[in-house]
This record gives C-alpha cells, sequence and structure tokens, in this order.
C-alpha cells in the first residue's frame, strides 16, 4: 500500500535535489533544470494531497495551472539565460557578480 | 605798552614760574646743538624782572591775593590750583629768583666746555621752575608736586657727572632720604585732608581758616601727628638730624649747583613749608622742631670744624644755618626764621659761589702742573689771598656775614634768633634754656670753623713749590660780578638801615607775627655783643693756630677723626638700616623665588600632570569608546561585506540556511 508518506518523501527528495542543483551547478541551464524539479515536487505534493478532496479534485487542477505556469516560467528563464550569455559570454553564474558590494 | 605793563601780579607769577619751564622744555627740544644757555639764562633774567616789578613791587605790604582755577573734582570736593600771594611767597619767590639769576650767569664760565652743558641748562631751568612754583602754590597738594619736583632736580644735579661713583652713590642717598620726609609730607597731606576736607593754604591757615575759628582742636592727637609728619618733611629736604647725611655728600654735584640749590634756595624749602603752616603746630610740635633744630645745629657745627673738603665745610655751616631756622620756627619766631633764610640764601650763596672760584683755579693749577692733588682739600690751599684778591675780599664779606658780625645781614638775622630764642626760654623756663645757650655755642663754632677755611685757604703760602710761573689767578669777570652782587646783598643796607638792630628789618616787619614771649630790652644789647667777641677771640685763636703754625692739638686725635666721619653716622645708617633693608631684600627675594616662585612653579606643575592625565583618559577612555564603537561597525561592517559576494547562488544558499534554522527554530519550540 502506498501511504502519503511515501510521497511526501519522493517530494522531498526531489526537493533537496532540486535545491542542491540550484545551488551547486555551474550551469545556468542546470539551475534551470533543478528550479524545474523543486516545481515538480511542489506538483507531486498537490497530487499526493488531493485525495483529501476526491469531489472537485482542486489538487489535481492546480497541478495542472503549475505544469503550465512552469512551461511558462522555463520559457521566460531561457530566455533571460540567452541575454545574460549575449552580455556576458558566459552562463557560469559564479562569473556574474554584479551584485556584489 | 599800558597794557603790558599794566600785568597783575597774578599772572606775573604765573609768568615767573613757567618761563623758566618754557626754558626747559626748549633746552631739552635742542639737546645737544644748545649749550650756550642762553634760553635759561634769558628765563631766569625775565622771571627775577617779573618777579621784582610786578610781583614783589605790587604785593609786599599790599593785600594777599589768591586766585583758584578748577583742576579735578574727586566726589564732592573740587581741587583748585591756586596761586597765594602774600608778603612770605612772594619774598620766597623773589629771594629764588634773585639767588638763581646770579648762580646762571656764574654757571657760564664755571662750567665752559663741560660735555654735558646742554644737561646742566635742562635741569636748572626745570629746579627754578619747580621752587618758583613751590613758593606761590595755594593747594597743599600741588607745593607737594613740586617740592617732589624739585628733589627730582635736585638728584639729577647731583648726579650731573654721573659717571663718577661717588656722584651716583650721592644723588642716590639724597633721593632716598628726601622719599622719607616726603613720605612724612604726605602723610601730613592725608591727615589734613582728612580732618579739613580741604588742602587749600588760605582756608586752613589763612586769616579767617580752619584754624583761626578755632574749630578743631589744635592739641589733639591727630593733629600733632600731622604736625610731626609735615616737620618730617622739612628735616628730609632740610636737612635736620639725623636726616642731614644726604646734604654733605650732595656736595658731588657741580658747586654753582650746590650754591644755589644746596646751600640757598632747595634746602630752605623745609623752612619755608614749616612757616606757611606754622598756625598748624602745637606746643608739642614746636618743641620737637626747636630740639631738632638745636641738636642739628650743635652737630653740624661741631662736623665743620674738622673737615678738610672746602665744600663739605660749607654743607656743614648750611646745615648749621638750618638748625637756626629750624630753631626759630620752634620757639615761634617764624619771621625770623625766614629772615635768617633770606640772608642766610645770600651769603651762603656767596661762599660757595667763592670756593666755586677757588676750586676752579686749584682744578687749572693741577692741569698745568701735572700734580696730583684735591683741588677741593684746604690742605693743599693757602696763601690765595695773594692771587685772588677779589675773591678773597667777598669770600671774607660772606663769612663775616656767616658768623654775624656787625655791619652785615647775618648779624641782624643771627641775633634776631639767638635773643627770641632767649627770650623764650625765660618765658618758659626750665630746661629750655639750654637751646639759646646751645646756640650762642654754635655761633662762636661758626665763627671758628669759618675763620679756620679763611685762614687755611687765603693766608699762609701756597702749599706746593710751583716754581715761578703760577697759574693762579682771579675768576674771570663773569664769575666776579655775581659774586659781587652778592656780596653787596650780604651787607645790612639790603635789610634794615640800621645796622645794629634788627627791628627796623623790613622783611620782619612784613612778616606780622604775635610773639608769645615778652621782650627783653637788655638781651638786645648784650647778645650782640657777646657774639660778637666771641667770634673775634675764635678769629684770633684760629689765626694763632692756622696762620701762625701753633697748633696747640693733635692732628690725629680722635675727637678730630670722630667729627670729620660726623660720629660716624653714616656707618651706623648703614648697619642700622642699609643692611638690613639689604637683608630684607634677600629674604624677600629668597621667599619670592622659592616660596611665590615655587607655589606658581608648584600649581604649573600640578596643573600639568592633571591635564597630563586628562589627556590620557580623553585619548584612551573618550577617543577609545568612539573609534571602538567605530571599528567595531567597521570590522562588523567588513565581515558581513564577504556575504554580498555577488554571486546569486550563494545568496540562495543563505537564505536557505537561514530558512532551515527557522525550520528547526520552530519544530523545537
Amino acid at each position: 500500500m502506498i501511504t502519503l508518506t511515501h510521497f511526501l518523501v519522493v517530494s522531498a527528495c526531489i526537493f533537496c535535489i532540486g535545491l542542491y542543483t540550484v545551488l551547486a551547478k555551474r550551469n545556468a541551464i542546470m539551475i534551470l533544470v533543478g528550479i524545474e524539479l523543486m516545481i515538480n515536487a511542489a506538483i507531486l505534493n498537490f497530487v499526493a494531497f488531493s485525495k483529501y478532496d476526491k469531489i472537485n479534485y482542486g489538487g489535481q487542477v492546480f497541478a495542472l495551472f503549475a505544469i503550465v505556469l512552469a512551461a511558462a516560467s522555463v520559457a521566460v528563464g531561457l530566455a533571460i539565460i540567452l541575454n545574460v550569455y549575449r552580455h556576458y559570454k558566459t552562463i557560469n553564474p559564479d562569473n556574474i557578480t554584479d551584485l556584489r558590494d | 605798552m599800558n597794557y603790558l605793563l599794566n600785568i597783575s601780579p597774578i599772572v606775573a607769577s604765573m609768568l615767573v614760574v613757567l618761563l623758566p619751564f618754557v626754558a626747559f622744555i626748549i633746552q631739552a627740544i635742542l639737546g645737544k646743538k644748545s649749550t650756550s644757555g642762553i634760553f635759561s639764562l634769558v628765563a631766569i633774567l625775565l622771571s627775577t624782572i617779573l618777579s621784582g616789578v610786578f610781583v614783589f613791587a605790587e604785593v609786599w605790604n599790599g593785600k594777599p591775593l589768591h586766585a583758584d582755577y578748577t583742576w579735578f573734582t574727586i566726589g564732592e570736593k573740587t581741587f583748585n590750583i591756586g596761586i597765594l600771594l602774600n608778603n612770605m611767597t612772594v619774598l620766597m619767590q623773589f629771594i629764588v629768583c634773585i639767588i638763581a639769576l646770579p648762580v646762571h650767569i656764574y654757571s657760564k664760565s664755571y662750567l665752559k666746555g663741560d660735555s654735558g652743558l646742554h644737561r646742566y641748562w635742562m635741569y636748572l631751568s626745570l629746579f627754578c621752575f619747580a621752587m618758583l612754583g613751590l613758593t606761590i602754590s595755594k593747594n597743599l597738594l600741588v607745593m607737594y608736586i613740586f617740592w617732589e619736583l624739585v628733589g627730582f632736580a635736585s638728584y639729577l644735579l647731583i648726579g650731573f657727572w654721573f659717571t663718577k661713583e661717588s656722584a651716583v652713590q650721592a644723588n642716590k642717598k639724597a633721593f632716598l632720604i628726601n622719599r622719607i620726609g616726603d613720605l612724612g609730607f604726605l602723610i601730613g597731606l592725608a591727615i589734613l585732608f582728612s580732618t579739613f576736607g580741604t588742602l587749600d593754604l588760605v582756608e586752613i591757615v589763612g586769616k579767617d581758616g580752619l584754624f583761626f575759628q578755632s574749630i578743631i582742636d589744635i592739641n589733639s592727637g591727630l593733629i600733632t601727628a600731622a604736625g610731626i609728619c609735615f616737620f618730617l618733611g622739612a628735616m628730609a629736604k632740610s636737612a635736620q638730624f639725623p636726616l642731614h647725611l644726604w646734604l654733605p655728600d650732595a656736595m658731588e654735584g657741580p658747586t654753582s649747583v650746590s650754591s644755589l640749590i644746596h646751600a640757598a634756595t632747595m634746602v630752605a624749602a623745609g623752612v619755608f613749608l614749616l612757616s606757611s603752616i606754622f598756625p598748624l603746630f602745637n606746643g608739642t610740635v614746636l618743641l620737637i622742631i626747636a630740639i631738632i633744630g638745636t641738636i642739628t645745629a650743635i652737630t653740624s657745627a661741631f662736623f665743620a670744624v674738622a673737615q678738610y673738603d672746602i665744600k663739605k665745610v660749607l654743607a656743614f655751616s648750611t646745615i648749621s644755618q638750618l638748625g637756626y631756622m629750624m630753631v626759630a620756627v620752634g620757639i615761634g619766631a617764624w619771621d625770623a626764621a625766614m629772615f635768617h633764610l633770606a640772608t642766610h640764601a645770600f651769603f651762603k650763596c656767596l661762599l660757595f659761589l667763592s670756593a666755586g672760584a677757588v676750586i676752579h683755579e686749584m682744578a687749572h693749577l693741577k692741569a698745568h702742573t701735572n700734580l696730583d692733588f684735591d683741588p677741593q682739600d684746604l690742605r693743599n690751599m693757602g696763601g690765595l689771598r695773594q692771587y685772588m684778591p677779589k675773591t678773597f675780599v667777598m669770600m671774607a664779606i660772606a663769612s663775616l656775614a656767616l658768623a654775624g658780625f656787625p655791619l652785615t645781614s647775618g648779624f641782624l638775622s643771627k641775633d634776631a634768633i639767638v635773643i627770641s630764642a632767649f627770650e623764650w626760654a625765660i618765658q618758659q623756663g626750665g630746661l629750655t634754656i639750654v637751646i639759646p645757650i646751645v646756640l650762642v655755642i654754635v655761633s662762636i663754632l661758626t665763627a671758628f670753623y669759618i675763620g679756620r677755611l679763611i685762614f687755611k685757604a687765603f693766608f699762609g703760602t701756597l702749599r706746593f713749590d710751583v716754581g715761578d710761573k703760577v697759574h693762579l689767578h682771579e675768576a674771570p669777570k663773569t664769575m666776579l660780578i655775581p659774586m659781587a652782587f652778592l656780596a653787596v646783598c650780604s651787607l645790612f643796607i639790603v635789610f634794615s638801615w640800621n645796622p645794629f638792630s634788627y627791628a627796623n628789618a623790613a622783611i620782619l616787619n612784613g612778616l606780622v607775627v604775635n610773639y608769645t614771649f615778652p621782650e627783653i630790652h637788655a638781651l638786645h644789647t648784650i647778645i650782640p655783643i657777646v657774639l660778637t667777641a666771641t667770634a673775634l677771640i675764635s678769629w684770633v685763636i684760629g689765626y694763632s693756630w692756622y696762620v701762625k703754625g701753633k697748633y696747640p692739638l693733635n692732628a690725629n686725635s680722635s675727637w678730630i677723626d670722630f667729627a670729620q666721619n660726623q660720629f660716624d653716622m653714616n656707618e651706623w645708617m648703614m648697619r642700622a638700616f642699609v643692611n638690613p633693608t639689604f637683608k630684607i631684600g634677600k629674604i624677600s627675594f629668597w621667599f619670592d623665588k622659592y616660596i611665590v616662585d615655587g607655589i606658581v612653579n608648584g600649581s604649573a606643575y600640578i596643573t600639568r600632570q592633571v591635564s597630563a592625565l586628562i589627556t590620557w583618559i580623553d585619548k584612551y577612555i573618550v577617543d577609545g569608546i568612539v573609534n571602538g564603537v567605530a571599528s567595531l561597525a567597521y570590522e562588523l561592517g567588513n565581515a558581513l561585506r564577504t556575504f554580498q559576494n555577488g554571486r546569486l547562488q550563494s545568496y540562495l544558499g543563505l537564505t536557505m540556511t537561514v530558512v532551515l534554522i527557522g525550520i528547526i527554530y520552530l519544530i523545537l519550540k
């Protein structure tokens, strides 16, 4: 029997993997991928918790919305990365330190 | 022209005073360029004429005049600069003029060629200004100012040859001793002002002044103190025992100065002052004045006998005669004092001028023969009668006048004093009879010492063998003419038509004094005869001693040494006053250096240490706090800035860490 806890553990694992990717990768594309992983971990949680709302399937609907939004944000993120690359000739976030004091 | 001849006595007397002052200013401005003294001469000549014609002739035996000009106001008291012209003041002013004029003329030859001549004329004019001002001052404060000026001019003139150490010492001494007297005068002024609220002579001692209205008890202690203070002033100025020590030393000045200032006029200022304020003195003060005068007369006559310096003999003679005048004031016969002052001024001035002529020639002799001797020492003189007959005659006249020989002016004034003293003593009774007897002894001594001077200087033969070429000759005419004038004034006829009685003397009749003692007719015959006879005897003795060479006394006797050294009074004064003063000075210096300076330096040291401490506190504690806060902020900021490294991932990591900490906190709570 697969319980809610299993979903949540898997979701947490995915979230942590995504977080690690965001924090540690030296490539902006991979960071974007990490973000997608974290969004998907969240979507998984929506779906898992939707078993308590079997009448409206609110979780399922919200997951669909989130997927759409994630796709949109990836598009926007990729466009930003493209512009960053044009500007800095690199997409390694370690080399882009203009926010430094 | 008519207008010019009608100047009032007040204006004339002001001009008399101011002319020498103008001469002084001109001489001071011209400085070394003017050595002829023409300004001083003209000034004193004009002063003499003005004083004689427009002041003396107008006021003498006329109505006393006075004028006031407001000087300044303190509170409700107004001080006036006033001029008082009565018989006494115009007489005194005229005497000063008439003595100063011959001395000015005499100085022209006497000091010819002196390198400091321009200073001489300047000082002499200053002196004349001060002395003439002193005589006619109505306000005692103004008189005091002139009194000080006179002392200052005297100081300058005594130290005229200031390169001579002895002259510098002498003028210092004269000035310091006079300060003692001036202090007395000043205290007297203060007492008078606090008692009466005025220093105006007319208001205090005038005919309708405070004293004659018997508002003030004349015998009160305060008035006695004031009288003694004024007398102290007069003592110093008129060289009374024991403040007479400065006068013999003052002979370091030029002889013409000695004759004018230290014989005829300035030293008489004390007597003049006492006569001016005579009503102020009560019986006690008058007795003190008489006693001091007597002591002065006898001691200085005694000193004069043993002196070898021709000027010192005359100096002590002056002190002795001033003692006479003081006695006259003391017995209440201040008219006799003023009379003696007037006659003494002429013959003593003449004595000094003659002595100056002798010294002048002796100095010439010294210069020509290259001998080394003191030109003022009587022992080096002798036989000068042959070389300087005119000087001899004039000096002899002056000497006779000094000794009080009949037909001279001195006879009249001295008899006036001695006879009055006898009358006073007989009326007073008791021990007071000592005073006139001492005066007679002084008179004999006077005849003796002046005879000794004449015999030693003019008789016998010159002490040096100067060979055939004797450079001694008569003094120049500009010196002889003033002397001749003074010689004439030393005769009786100038003062009284009757040579044997002072009762007809114009000066005595002009100064009205109410004697407290009755006249004794017998004395008026006996005293002159006794005085003349004793004088003659003393001359006979002197002649046989000094001219015939039958000197009976041991020349080295301790008495003569003692008298010559003035009873060691100078040394005694040195021990009693000068050395202790030096000691006090040294102690004060020590006190000043170690205590006063010590306190000052100590407090400075403490302040420095305290401020060093405060500096340390300020630097390390106050600044430390401020800097510490600043550096804490800096270090903190510096540490925190490493977080702002511009890397998005580390920002995110930080954020996550904080969120994680927050979650852990929430869980553990």
